[in-house]
């Protein structure tokens, strides 16, 4: 590292000199140079990918299930939801219905021997008689073990090792109020190999503090589903819980420095949040109603009150409905609040390798974009500079993409570039090339 | 910019009033409606009303169709689980602006 340190001052001087004694532009801050390059277009809603070291990359639409695109650009469906076409094999129960459907996908550490793919989606496999109405528990989303054929073309085993996290059956009255909303979805296999699950809320009031719920959870699990040993949830919680009291989170990483989680969070037409995950904490989201000198709310869920409607004032909406609040002791705080705003926060990735420059250990941050109540919509990817405590960060940079789009899902390759989908039907490969 | 200019010299033909035109003869202008649409409907509806995630694609009706949705929703009307959404999107839209969208999403093609 040092070695290489030092090449790049040599060669940075050897240029300075080489131009006549001037300094050559960026030799003080490498920013370096983001090429922008389409990867796939002409997809329905591309939610997640995960790319392999030869460029292999996996990939779901939220409404039609999981692909391959080889390295020679090949697509191949692998495994369709219900109603889908196209696929080598697909599953009956599975189904999408709006924010809901196919969702994260990651690969098992040791994919290259085993070929085990980990995939989040909405099932009606486990609905039971729990989904008659949206004040029941309802487990309609499931993860997913997908043993892969070695041309990694079909399905040859599938395993449900999460039936258990709730979904939301029916349309209320909220805004995005239909069925699957807030209903999380990114997964990734954190430090050790273990599985990471982010949930949302679903639009249920008493799902982030619930000690049995799995809905606005961040789970961490081994790859049976089982909980990890060393979870550390309050005293009577589902021991596969990691952290509670969230909203609907969709992005998931993990820190290079220091293996931390941090997750980035939609907030509630105030309040987009990036937290620094701690063990057991609490994020503080309760949407419960008669709870924090809140009274009754539209089919019990505070969520959006006290004005659900009509735009104000995010700060008068945030004093009235915290999106972390400080009543809890165990409160994680968060890292970091989009002044204010909620414009949907949507992946996150940690930007790994050299290649990226200043930029390197940062955490590009996907936003979706909404733009009600006079909130400026903000399509966008951050680069978030995230304090050595977590607790803060040191600036945000807007990644230069030269496009905005609806930016939901990021993944880093195992080549340090980053792999974006947008809403629109997109996948791009953004690569950055240091300036040393 | 909508088009009055052509139903103001059909009426001046006619001998009509332009209170009676204003009311029921505004003529779409895509281009404004595609302005419009980059302002309000883009971020959700995605590139020329394609659809995207979750909110429905809203290009290819009937300007007809277009026109009393819009129009309903602003006078706030429900017809799906979003519709607090789009009733609060729609109030501040003139019935020039409804028009001028309706011209636009009838066409509006994702290149």
């Amino acid at each position: 590292m040092k070695h290489l340190i030092k090449k790049s001052l040599i060669t940075s001087a050897v240029t300075a000199l080489l131009l006549g004694g001037s300094v050559a532009y960026g030799a003080g801050m490498d920013v370096p140079t983001i090429k922008v390059t389409p990867v796939l277009e002409g997809l329905e809603s591309p939610w997640d990918m995960n790319v392999r070291s030869d460029g292999t990359m996996f990939f779901t639409e939220k409404c039609n299930g999981l692909s391959v695109r080889s390295p020679d650009g090949k697509v191949n469906k692998i495994y369709g939801m219900k109603g889908s076409s196209g696929y080598s094999s697909s599953g009956a129960d599975l189904f999408c219905e709006g924010q809901a459907g196919m969702m994260g996908v990651a690969a098992d550490r040791h994919f290259d021997q085993n070929r085990q793919l980990y995939v989040a989606s909405t099932s009606n496999k486990y609905h039971g008689s729990g989904c008659k109405t949206n004040f029941e528990r309802c487990d309609g989303n499931i993860v997913m073990r997908l043993t892969l054929s070695e041309d990694l073309k079909k399905v040859v085993d599938r395993t449900d090792i999460v039936k258990d996290i709730q979904y939301k059956p029916f349309e209320s009255d909220q805004p995005f109020g239909g069925p699957g909303a807030h209903n999380g979805g990114r997964l990734r296999v954190g430090p050790g190999g273990y599985l990471w699950i982010a949930g949302g809320d679903r639009h249920r009031g008493v799902c982030p503090q619930s000690s049995t719920l799995l809905c606005g959870k961040v789970l961490r699990v081994d790859t049976d589903g089982n909980a990890h040993p060393e979870n550390n949830p309050p005293e009577g919680f589902d021991k596969r819980i990691y952290t509670y009291g969230h909203r609907n989170v969709q992005g998931i990483d993990f820190r290079p420095s220091d293996g931390k989680a941090f997750t980035a969070e939609h907030g509630p037409w105030h309040s987009d949040e990036i937290t620094a995950l701690v063990n057991g904490g609490n994020a503080g989201w309760d949407p419960q109603q008669n709870t924090a000198g809140r009274d009754e709310c539209p089919d019990e869920y505070c969520g959006y009150t006290p004005n659900q409607m009509d735009g104000m004032d995010p700060a008068i909406r945030a004093a009235h409905m915290p999106m972390s609040d400080t009543r809890f002791d165990d409160l994680m705080p968060p890292t970091w609040n989009n002044n204010g705003f909620s414009q949907g926060t949507s992946s996150a990735a940690f930007l790994k390798g050299e290649n990226w420059g200043i930029y390197e250990g940062r955490l590009a941050t996907g936003v979706l974009g909404i733009g009600f109540g006079g909130t400026p919509i903000g399509q966008r990817v951050d680069i978030v500079s995230i304090t050595p405590d977590g607790l803060g960060i040191n600036g945000i940079t807007h990644m230069p993409l030269g496009f905005s789009k609806r930016f939901r899902g990021l993944v880093l390759a195992p080549d340090n570039s980053l792999y974006v989908a947008v809403d629109e039907g997109e996948i791009f490969q953004v690569t950055a090339t240091s300036n040393k | 910019m909508s088009k009055h200019a052509g139903s103001m010299t059909l009426a001046l033909i006619l001998g009509l009033s332009n209170s009676a035109i204003a009311s029921d003869a505004i003529v779409g202008d895509a281009a404004a409606g595609e302005e419009r649409f980059h302002q309000s409907c883009h971020a959700c509806h995605g590139p020329a009303g394609k659809g995207a995630a979750s909110y429905p694609k809203v290009s290819g009706n009937p300007i007809e169709y277009t026109r009393e949705k819009l129009k309903a929703y602003r006078e706030g009307q429900k017809f799906g689980p979003n519709s607090s959404l789009m009733i609060m999107m729609a109030k501040p839209l003139s019935d020039e602006e409804i028009e001028n969208l309706s011209v636009y999403l009838k066409d509006a093609q994702y290149k």
